[in-house]
């Protein structure tokens, strides 16, 4: 988050490192933070998945219920994404309605997933102009030790993969799996001292300036990016970092996300 | 002032390829001197760059025109048509008074010719009156205009002030931050200020002491 | 919609543009009386006003910096600048929006003159024809400078798009809505990017074309922010009629 003080000492600190070739915590710079995932964590929810991404701790649950369709699009299904950065997952998240950093990390994942097309959303009308299935993708985050944007599109994406439409419930027939046809995943690097580094810590993400989020669909087309902060970043960066971006997203895509 | 080359640059333009010569309003980049206002080119020693606009920030010895705004414990805080507010302290007032009768010396609302005495790297400024001709404003009026006109209005050498005072009989204090004090009878300072605001527009035009010159003249024959 | 609509005739688009041309722009500066900085663009059928207060104090007081002053972005869609009326202020989408833009402007601003204080962008879409976004920080960018405030540069920006395959510049509505992608970018002129965003389905080397095709876009917006701040002198430097008063 901007609003982080980080010392001057510690910031040197983390210039030599990178000088030295080295992350603080032994890390290559491309290397991400040891990956868990857990789905079906919550009971209550239709899809839900915990996410551990080193230190840092997502949670995402889907809901599923019937309502009214948009009027521009009275026989599809809707999507609708939040993230609520809760007091209890860092010092500098504050009680209160979104904020601007909550609203952008909902809106990219939000766009990861309705950008690649990954869910269909003919499939969720029940009647058309009248009823379809909402789909609401929530993502709590617990614990912000840096880069909860990667964390909660990778909690969201399996959330959704291992969802029920809850159509029993709603005396509309037999409960089904929510079908999945595309596996977006973001990737996120920073560019500190002169190199690219992905997935951030806290402090990477405090002493750089700038990050870039790139999202792929499986078949290897960027389907969203996003350059987040204040800092500027070259072209030349800019086209390495979706290159390292796409191969992180197939590799965290055929580790986690293979069913 | 005559030697404004007028070219008017943008921010980021480049000036010069000599460090050396880099000057007020502009920033060295690669041994590179570029504009980082948008303004007139002043080749001088330097290359400089007069904006066109812009927010006055105090500096140490600058004498401006403040309004008192606040009174607290022990000091009196001072609108100086800045994003900074100025402060002063009551140990600044000229003679010694005692803190439960600092509204009793200057009042809010008050208008004061007043020196900036210290800045400091958070743009806390203080302020002082400790100077025989620094004091409240009692009488005539302030007219405002943008700080960048200032040098206008005073003119090359203080031709333009001269100019006006010796015109009009007027008593006239320009201050750094764009306030501009007058006194004198009501129809000569109608004509000061009808005149500032013309130099304020007008200020980058050139022959403007000789056009206000005119100006005044016709000004005065028609009154006459 | 209609997914098989063909964008092309002859290699010419639907509003009679090329690939890579950009929609008519026209952009002047200094066009209101109270703010300290003002511009008003038109990019295509986008019509945009900018204005900039400050540097100013900071209220509330805790968000001050003691190091430099801070910037604030607000974008605000008039509710009859799109064709179903909009519900007015700020949704989800003006708080990114406001977001993204304000960090296309803070690098090229020279904040740590004003320690404490705040400069605020304020723009509003008076009418809306697909690339507000960038058509805001096009005009905030001017209006700093009408402002008087120091920067390291300008900030141009504009997007690419995706239809029928192929990378175009600057969609316009329908490209927009119907297109297989859209990609906002606004950099500086010695090639800095400042904003970057992208939706839709591009391949990577599509992205890298995208990215080159917005990069043109810019260069050319640039020259025209250029020519409207020389503009705006020339006004300010012709003198009031003789006699007539202020």
């Amino acid at each position: 988050m901007s609003n982080n003080v980080m010392s001057e000492i510690k910031k040197d600190y983390l210039y030599h490192l990178v000088m030295t070739d080295e992350r603080a915590d032994g890390r290559s710079f491309d290397q991400y933070r040891e990956i868990s995932l857990e789905t079906g964590v919550i009971k209550k929810a239709d899809g839900s998945a915990r996410v551990r991404l080193g230190n840092t701790q997502v949670l995402v649950g889907v809901k599923i219920q019937p309502g009214e369709p948009y009027s521009d699009s009275p026989d599809r299904g809707v999507i609708i994404t939040n993230a609520e950065l809760v007091p209890l997952a860092s010092p500098n998240f504050e009680p209160g309605p979104p904020n601007e950093y909550g609203i952008e990390l909902a809106r990219l994942v939000d766009r990861g997933v309705r950008e690649s097309k990954s869910i269909d959303l003919d499939a969720l009308c029940i009647v058309p102009g009248q009823k379809v299935w909402i789909l609401f993708i929530d993502i709590h985050i617990l614990d912000d030790c840096g880069n909860i944007m990667d964390a909660s599109s990778l909690g969201a994406i399996a959330a959704l993969m291992t969802a029920k439409v809850p159509a029993e419930q709603y005396g509309l027939g037999e409960d089904w799996p929510l079908p999945v046809r595309d596996i977006p995943v973001a990737t996120t690097v920073v560019e500190f001292g002169g190199v690219l580094m992905s997935d951030p810590d806290t402090d990477e993400e405090t002493a750089a300036d700038t990050k870039l989020t790139v999202i792929t669909t499986t078949d290897g087309f960027v389907c969203g990016m996003q350059k987040r902060g204040p800092g500027p970043l070259s072209m030349d960066n800019i086209y390495r970092i979706v290159d390292i971006s796409c191969e992180k997203a197939k590799e965290i895509r055929e580790k986690f996300l293979d069913v | 002032m005559d030697r404004i080359d007028r070219r008017v640059v943008i921010p980021g333009e480049l000036l010069a390829e000599d460090p050396k010569k880099a000057g007020e309003g502009t920033y060295v980049k690669d041994d590179k001197v570029y504009s980082q206002l948008y303004g007139l080119v002043n080749h001088r020693d330097k290359i400089s760059v007069i904006p066109l606009a812009g927010k006055y920030v105090p500096s140490v010895g600058d004498t401006v025109i403040g309004i008192v705004g606040d009174i607290t414990v022990s000091n009196w805080i001072i609108d100086i048509n800045s994003p900074y507010e100025g402060l002063l302290h009551i140990s600044e007032y000229p003679k010694r008074i005692e803190r439960n009768e600092m509204a009793k010396y200057l009042r809010i609302g008050s208008s004061i010719m007043i020196r900036v005495k210290d800045v400091d790297s958070t743009k806390k400024v203080e302020l002082t009156l400790n100077d025989r001709r620094l004091g409240t404003l009692n009488t005539g009026r302030v007219v405002e205009i943008s700080y960048t006109r200032v040098p206008r209005v005073i003119g090359k050498g203080g031709s333009m002030i001269s100019m006006l005072k010796k015109e009009l009989n007027c008593n006239m204090f320009v201050g750094q931050n764009g306030r501009i004090w007058v006194n004198g009878s009501d129809e000569d300072m109608d004509l000061v200020l009808k005149t500032i605001l013309i130099i304020e527009k007008e200020a980058h035009t050139t022959g403007l002491t000789d056009r206000i010159m005119d100006f005044l003249r016709t000004e005065k024959e028609a009154r006459s | 919609m209609d997914e098989k609509l063909s964008f092309f005739k002859d290699g010419i688009r639907l509003d009679g543009r090329r690939p890579g041309e950009l929609r008519p722009v026209k952009i002047e500066a200094g066009v209101l009386k109270r703010a300290d900085g003002s511009c008003y663009i038109e990019m295509g059928g986008n019509k945009v006003i900018a204005a900039v207060y400050g540097p100013r104090e900071v209220h509330p007081r805790h968000l001050q910096k003691v190091s430099r002053a801070i910037v604030r972005y607000r974008y605000n869609m008039a509710s009859f600048s799109v064709e179903e009326r909009k519900r007015p202020g700020p949704d989800r989408r003006s708080h990114e929006v406001s977001k993204v833009s304000r960090e296309a402007l803070e690098p090229v601003i020279l904040t740590h003159y004003f320690p404490r204080s705040v400069i605020d962008i304020f723009v509003e879409i008076l009418q809306a024809d697909a690339g507000t976004r960038t058509a805001g920080i096009n005009a905030a960018s001017v209006a700093l400078a009408d402002a008087g405030v120091p920067m390291k540069c300008l900030v141009s920006s504009c997007a690419a798009g995706k239809v029928d395959g192929q990378i175009i510049l600057d969609p316009m509505k329908d490209e927009d809505n119907f297109g297989e992608g859209d990609m906002p970018l606004a950099m500086t002129p010695d090639g800095e990017v400042t904003l970057l965003q992208a939706d839709g389905r591009f391949t990577v080397e599509e992205t890298r074309e995208a990215l080159e095709t917005a990069r043109k876009g810019c260069e050319q917006i640039y020259e025209i922010q250029k020519k409207a701040l020389i503009d705006r002198y020339s006004r300010l430097e012709e003198p009031e009629e003789e006699g007539s008063n202020v």
